[in-house]
């Protein structure tokens, strides 16, 4: 019996194996990789390669300022992100929603929500309200919200339901409850889940600029107009090294606070 | 004897999909009494024991716990009920993640108020008064360890901490020994009976082993199906009578 | 010496109270300055990105109800006749996922084995990796689309590549970081009957990789899909031009088929990769 169920295991694996196979090969020729173009490309890519060494700074004067600009956009699009996703995750938790219909309705707003790519929503947010960082403020807290709901909702989901009884059974009122039994319980998965849509907004921040909302985006997209490969190399370091230190700097402080947590517990 | 501090008077429970968890149950309890519930799982020892400070509201019957009517009781009322009566899980249920004097302090939350209470202001004599009783369980070297990081006997010794902070006149033990290991059982029961004693706390234990039972309690009581079928001292709990309450199909 | 022992008892006790306490006292004053601080950093950034982008409260409301607006307006009802312009893109967006992600599994096997410490041929290799994976990280992959768009002209190429060598970003750090957790033992236990580099990697270390390799494998093409939609914006190919084109034209019902498209693209190929997953694993 085994025998045969293996069997039938592996043979669906084969199958599914030279499917892969035959669309790689297929979508290959689609996409025409097979080209002379990708011969060509060699020497264009060495065209390319001298162009940008060494990278510059130097015609575009404001590139820190534009920097700044995509970390303050998505610093702002992750705080009203945060801020809606708790006050929608409240509805949208099943145990603490008035109403089963509700929490569907909010999640099914979520999935629809992430379902739209960030900078699509960063082009419909620029119709409606034009151009500048608000329209990218928006698009990223709209987008912050289709993944945090979700996770904070699933968070208060999962706490435990004795816990709250615990604290009922004490004489604490509902506002205590929430205050020294709930947030506790889920403090440190919404930061870290916080702290790592930062990280993400960040790298969004930094490519708005493509669509026209602003930030150091732009800086790339109007030196790679006027093929000034030194400067795209220039600014793509800039959006490296931004992107690097706020890892950096989140990475640190966690681990500080994990730190100072441990040994205040010792 | 002395004073009934905790009545139930035909207390009923039916839940929504028709059972029936408790059936007229008439219980007096004595103050300074350790009374321990036993009974097979699901036979609504926990149901019972939730009803008597409202976390399960009964369907019907009545509950009056030093004069106060308990299941007419609502909001403030409630809160002042429920502040003195002490509670201890099965599961513990302390705020894992929380400091382990931080859940010895919940138990300070039913005398604060709201607001106060919700941002964690406990006074100094509160916080002084946990430590103490965190020594008072053998505890007071675990007092600033993250709840989670104490094994589950100690654990269970935060959740009496907790109840103990309360300044209850009655502690309600849910299953209190029913996830730990017999030696750490034996030692949480000890403590339990200790601190009962010393400050004069009235108990109710739910158990599910009747040598513990036996062991620990003034008077026990057995519940079957949602019936209390033995009501007596521990001495009285005979073969026969345990056999049925555990074993018998058929009720008498 | 018994009404000593009694009179030293409690005060023993007592001392070892205010010792608590003000050890307590202690821990609370450094986890307050902890929490201070990093709260008001918070405030701070916050208090100062609100300045610096101009924010104001009222750009909430218009921002939804503008966008609300639009998109019952000027987005509903989608114009379904563009569909036919829309099929070969979203195929075309597709093929530049999938095979963006058989090139990233093929680049980040390699990083990713020459980045793990415990199959890496020297640490100074390692460490010359994981830069290269950090590195790509860091970078977004609509950034490396516009260094292809300009190296390989517009079109899908330039969009595969860059979805293939992003893709590294966080295939290779992946993949590494399961390499450096399987079992030594199993491992050790094949070097010891004398086999080589490959045997080793294949019958050690492949049976404890296989699992995370196919799970993170499919999760990329998730992620390709939703960056291949966008990566059109830059002229890499695929939907995202199509779309770009009827906004840049105003042609609002058209542009909400292409939504729609993205939308259904993302789920299909979500459905698939976890029909696929609960197959293999």
């Amino acid at each position: 019996m085994s025998h045969i169920r293996n069997y039938k295991e592996n043979q669906t694996k084969i199958i599914i194996g030279l499917l892969a196979f035959f669309f790689f090969v297929f979508s290959l020729f689609k996409i025409g990789i097979i080209d002379e173009r990708i011969l060509q490309a060699f020497s264009r890519a060495e065209h390319l390669v001298k162009g940008m060494f060494p990278p510059t700074l130097d015609e575009p004067i404001d590139i820190f300022g534009a920097a700044i600009q995509s970390l303050q956009v998505a610093v702002m699009g992750t705080f009203w992100g945060v801020i809606f996703s708790i006050a929608l995750a409240v509805f949208a938790a099943k145990n603490l929603s008035p109403h089963i219909s509700i929490s569907y309705l909010v999640k099914g707003f979520a999935a629809f929500v992430r379902a739209v790519p960030a900078l699509i929503w960063a082009i419909l947010f620029i119709i409606a309200v034009g151009l500048g960082p608000t329209p990218g403020i928006l698009a990223l807290a709209v987008n912050s919200i289709g993944m945090l709901l979700k996770v904070y909702a699933e968070a208060i989901e999962e706490i435990d339901h004795g816990v709250i009884d615990a604290m009922r059974a004490t004489g604490a009122s509902k506002f205590q409850v929430i205050m020294q039994g709930i947030i506790p319980s889920i403090m440190t998965i919404f930061i870290s889940w916080s702290v790592f849509r930062f990280d993400i907004n960040l790298r969004y921040a930094a490519v708005l600029g493509v669509v026209g909302a602003g930030g150091i985006g732009w800086e790339l997209v109007r030196a790679s107009r006027v093929m000034a490969y030194d400067q795209v190399l220039g600014v793509t370091l800039v959006i490296f090294g931004m992107i690097l230190a706020a890892e950096m700097i989140t990475r640190y402080l966690q681990k500080r606070t994990d730190l100072v947590n441990v040994r205040a517990s010792q | 004897m002395s004073e009934v501090m905790l009545e139930t008077k035909n207390v009923s429970m039916v839940f929504p999909d028709g059972t029936e968890a408790l059936k007229n149950i008439n219980i007096k309890i004595h103050r300074g009494e350790l009374v321990s519930i036993i009974g097979p799982s699901g036979a609504g020892k926990s149901t019972f024991m939730r009803s008597l400070n409202l976390l399960n509201v009964p369907t019907s019957g009545e509950i009056v716990f030093e004069g106060e009517n308990v299941t007419k009781a609502k909001g403030k009322q409630l809160r002042h009920i429920r502040r003195r009566i002490g509670m201890i899980f099965q599961h513990f249920n302390l705020i894992k993640r929380s400091p382990t004097y931080q859940n010895v302090l919940h138990g300070r939350l039913g005398y604060m108020p709201s607001l106060k209470g919700g941002f964690g202001r406990f006074s100094e004599e509160d916080t002084e008064e946990a430590l103490a009783i965190l020594e008072r369980v053998g505890l007071g070297q675990q007092a600033f360890k993250r709840a989670d990081e104490l094994s589950g006997g100690q654990q269970q010794r935060v959740g009496i901490a907790r109840a103990i902070a309360q300044s209850p006149s009655l502690i309600l033990a849910d299953e209190p020994i029913a996830s730990l290991d017999p030696s750490s059982s034996e030692n949480v029961m000890n403590y339990l009976k200790k601190v009962c004693q010393e400050d004069g706390i009235t108990s109710i234990v739910n158990l599910h082993q009747v040598d513990f039972a036996k062991q620990f309690a003034d008077r026990i009581i057995g519940i079957k199906a949602g019936e209390v079928v033995f009501d007596g001292k521990p001495k009285e709990l005979t073969d026969g009578i345990i056999n049925h309450l555990y074993y018998d199909k058929i009720t008498v | 010496m018994g009404m000593q022992a009694e009179k030293l008892e409690p005060l023993k006790v007592e001392a070892e109270k205010t010792n608590l306490l003000s050890e307590l006292k202690r821990r609370k004053k450094a986890l307050l300055f902890n929490k201070v601080m990093i709260w008001s950093l918070l405030a701070f950034l916050v208090v100062w990105s609100w300045i610096g982008t101009n924010f104001s409260l009222s750009f909430l409301y218009t921002g939804i109800t503008n966008i609300t607006v639009f998109i019952f307006t000027n987005l509903l009802p989608p114009d379904f006749s563009a569909i036919p312009r829309y099929i070969n893109p979203a195929l075309q967006t597709l093929y530049m996922s999938y095979v963006g992600m058989v090139i990233s599994v093929v680049l980040s096997l390699f990083f990713g084995v020459m980045a793990a410490k415990n199959t890496s041929f020297h640490p100074a290799l390692a460490f010359a990796s994981r830069s290269v994976i950090t590195f790509i990280r860091a970078v977004p992959a609509i950034i490396i689309g516009m260094i292809f768009v300009v190296a390989l002209g517009l079109g899908p190429l330039a969009g595969t590549l860059a979805l293939g060598i992003g893709g590294v970003g966080i295939l290779g750090k992946a993949f590494a970081d399961i390499l450096e957790e399987i079992d030594k033992g199993q491992v050790e236990a094949i070097r010891a009957t004398g086999a080589s580099w490959f045997q080793i990697m294949g019958q050690g270390v492949w049976p404890q990789f296989k699992t995370g390799f196919v799970a993170w494998s499919l999760y990329k093409m998730d992620l390709n899909i939703r960056e291949a939609a966008v990566l059109g914006i830059i002229g890499a190919g695929g939907i995202g031009y199509t779309l770009q084109g009827n906004i840049n034209l105003f042609q609002y019902k058209q542009a909400s088929v292409g939504i729609l498209m993205i939308f259904a693209l993302i789920l299909i190929v979500e459905f698939t990769t976890a029909k696929i997953r609960e197959k293999i694993l």
